[in-house]
């Protein structure tokens, strides 16, 4: 026997990229995580050959969950086409063998930074979503040690003097992307930075949330059916986007979330940021998939309250 | 070509990365030898950072990223994501280093005496003309008459202090289970940090960040006078256990280096320490510092969370450069919080949010 018939050859790799211990760990914080909604577990975090804070965090659980029957779906800012999904889609690929789409209903895994997709998600679907920064309570005390004290006493009273501070100073919350969200009355999480569009689309949602950030080591979970609450005074209600008006370009929608184009002669053109259902749209515009939102009301009755602005 | 291609981003990413080949040379195997055998202390940081030691992997990645080292870094470290652990190695002691370079600054001579060995700390940084000419020129020639050489293995200057109770005491160091010591590469880094993951951090913290925060330690934010009380350049024997027959066999040999500094607190000394794959100096005496400064009071480059963060060189390297991706979601979702905004008169500063930039 010698030393190198005890490794394995240089140029191979195992399945997923990822070896057995990562994956088995990988499984372990997953199945914590759930249990646990919202929480954050911090998990050893491997190199991949992606550079780290381009979707290694979503990568490894997307690599540890990937069979060769899966059907994967990777978007960046809603995009199937974006050079890193597209990237991203191309590694998963080559180390699974696993199919891929841009269809978000065929999709068992969907791998996405900062966007939920429009259509909703059914049971047994699994949304990975890309965290830079997974600590909601980081902009209030950088120290990761007292931060963690803080979610463990449910101390969010700095957060919401944050919220308090935008409303006296700007009469509305100024918040933009990762709203920090209440995960089932127990958690504040970052909803990694989608839009406040797509933050209540985790609200009692069908499929399952794995929210992943690989270079902060940290992963957390929204399973099926848990409730997430954007943070929100009883009487200042939590507000999504505002793009009334706002029309796509290419599709004629309206009320789903937009990119919006500025022109050359001065205007600005709107487009919707879900490539794959303004596809849909393009090719079976008689067979409406059913969205999160319809003419803009939000598919859990009651869930989004009407907007009240402070004189 | 499209940045966010309408359709086609997967042909756009493969022709960049082929442009990128095409801009320059493709090295030869010849080539990435001589890397390796010319460039020693390129590779050494790239192991080192890489934490993989493997001088004709390091050597290929330097080559395969047309010398962005960061990139080569990441190769490595993403090559060794897929090595398993097959053993570990024996402690290493310091009197066990076949040591080529050992020096002090606390005393001007010390036990077993002052080593320069190969430095280029005295020499004048000119630039060598002659290695431009076609010919390639001999290696200087060492004038070793009436010279006797140096031991190879030498004690530790610490040893001597702490006889003379210069330093704190430490108890012998009792058998060290390898696998009973905290790996940062399998768990989180969490702070309070092991002082296992301290050190470790250090040894594959980027050479850049540490030297930054170092200097920022030893300058004007710490003040701190890290007096070098032992550096070394050498090489370990790496002894592994026999899978059938027990017993520990050595299995070669890597280049190592490590730096220990001490400063005098009111009426006593304290000691920083690291150590590296490779031989890197300047890193070495950086990083001693801030181990040695990370209890201090507070100032951010005396913290771990700052330190050992910060310096972390693929993260770093890889954060920085995932702005050039795409992020016109989360800013048309700051655009709109812009344009809805109403300042009143309590508007007295910037307005505070919670990280919604990324």
């Amino acid at each position: 026997m010698t030393l190198a018939s005890l490794v394995k050859p240089q140029d191979t790799y195992s399945y997923g990229f990822l070896d057995g211990h990562a994956k088995r760990e990988l499984r372990r914080r997953i199945l914590k995580a759930i249990a646990i909604p919202g929480y954050q577990v911090p998990y050893a975090s491997r190199e991949l050959p992606i550079a780290r804070g381009w979707g290694t965090g979503g990568l490894q659980v997307t690599l540890t969950l990937v069979t060769p029957q899966d059907t994967v779906k990777v978007i960046d800012q809603g995009a199937d086409d974006s050079v890193n999904a597209a990237n991203l889609r191309r590694f998963i690929a080559r180390m699974s063998g696993a199919h891929t789409t841009t269809d978000t209903h065929a999709a068992t895994l969907i791998q996405s930074r900062h966007r939920i997709p429009e259509e909703q998600l059914t049971e047994g679907q699994t949304l990975i979503l890309q965290v830079p920064d997974p600590e909601p309570l980081r902009y209030i005390d950088a120290d990761m040690a007292r931060a963690r004290q803080m979610h463990a006493d449910t101390d969010y009273s700095p957060i919401w003097l944050v919220l308090y501070e935008q409303l006296v100073r700007y009469r509305r919350y100024v918040q933009g992307a990762s709203y920090p969200s209440m995960v089932h009355h127990r958690y504040v999480m970052s909803p990694s930075p989608i839009p406040r569009w797509d933050t209540p689309k985790l609200h009692q949602a069908a499929h399952l949330t794995i929210l992943s950030a690989g270079r902060e080591k940290r992963l957390y979970a929204v399973p099926p059916y848990t409730d997430v609450h954007p943070l929100e005074f009883s009487d200042v209600p939590f507000e999504v986007e505002n793009q009334d008006g706002w029309m796509c370009f290419r599709t004629g929608a309206r009320q789903q979330f937009m990119n919006e184009l500025p022109q050359a002669d001065g205007s600005t053109r709107y487009e919707l940021s879900d490539t794959g259902y303004a596809e849909k749209l393009l090719t079976h515009p008689q067979a409406p998939s059913d969205t999160y939102y319809t003419e803009g009301r939000f598919y859990h009755d009651g869930f989004l309250k009407p907007p009240r602005r402070l004189a | 070509m499209a940045y966010v291609a309408v359709k086609g981003g997967e042909q756009a990413i493969q022709n960049a990365e082929a442009l990128f080949h095409r801009m320059k040379a493709q090295p030869t195997a010849a080539f990435i030898a001589q890397i390796h055998e010319t460039l020693p202390y390129l590779v050494d940081r790239v192991m080192g950072e890489g934490s993989l030691y493997d001088p004709e992997l390091a050597a290929l990645a330097i080559a395969q990223a047309g010398g962005d080292l960061f990139e080569a870094v990441l190769l490595l470290r993403a090559y060794r994501s897929t090595q398993p652990r097959i053993a570990y190695a024996q402690t290493v002691r310091q009197d066990e280093l076949f040591t080529v370079r050992r020096i002090s600054a606390t005393f001007k001579d010390i036990p077993s005496g002052q080593v320069l060995g190969p430095t280029l700390d005295y020499s004048h940084r000119l630039l060598n003309f002659g290695l431009l000419s076609e010919e390639a020129s001999p290696a200087p020639e060492i004038d070793l008459a009436d010279r006797t050489p140096a031991d190879s293995h030498y004690p530790a200057v610490a040893d001597w202090m702490r006889a003379n109770r210069l330093l704190p005491q430490i108890e012998a160091a009792s058998e060290i289970n390898g696998a009973d010591i905290p790996d940062v590469t399998r768990d989180t880094l969490s702070i309070p940090a092991p002082r296992a993951h301290r050190l470790q951090s250090l040894a594959r913290a980027d050479t850049g960040g540490v030297l930054a925060l170092g200097y920022a330690s030893m300058r004007g934010y710490g003040m701190v006078h890290p007096t070098v009380n032992e550096l070394r350049l050498g090489y370990a024997d790496v002894r592994v256990p026999h899978p059938l027959h027990g017993g520990y066999f050595n299995i070669g040999r890597v280049r190592v280096s490590q730096a220990e500094v001490v400063t005098k607190d009111s009426a006593s000394f304290r000691a920083g320490f690291s150590a590296t794959l490779g031989w890197n100096e300047v890193k070495l005496i950086a990083a001693s510092t801030l181990d040695m400064e990370m209890n201090a009071p507070a100032h951010p480059a005396h913290t771990e969370d700052f330190v050992l963060y910060h310096t972390e060189s693929v993260e770093a390297s890889g954060f920085c450069i995932h702005f050039k991706l795409p992020h016109y979601v989360t800013f048309a979702s700051s655009t709109d919080a812009v344009r809805g905004a109403q300042p009143t008169d309590a508007v007295l500063e910037d307005g505070q949010t919670m990280g919604g930039g990324h």
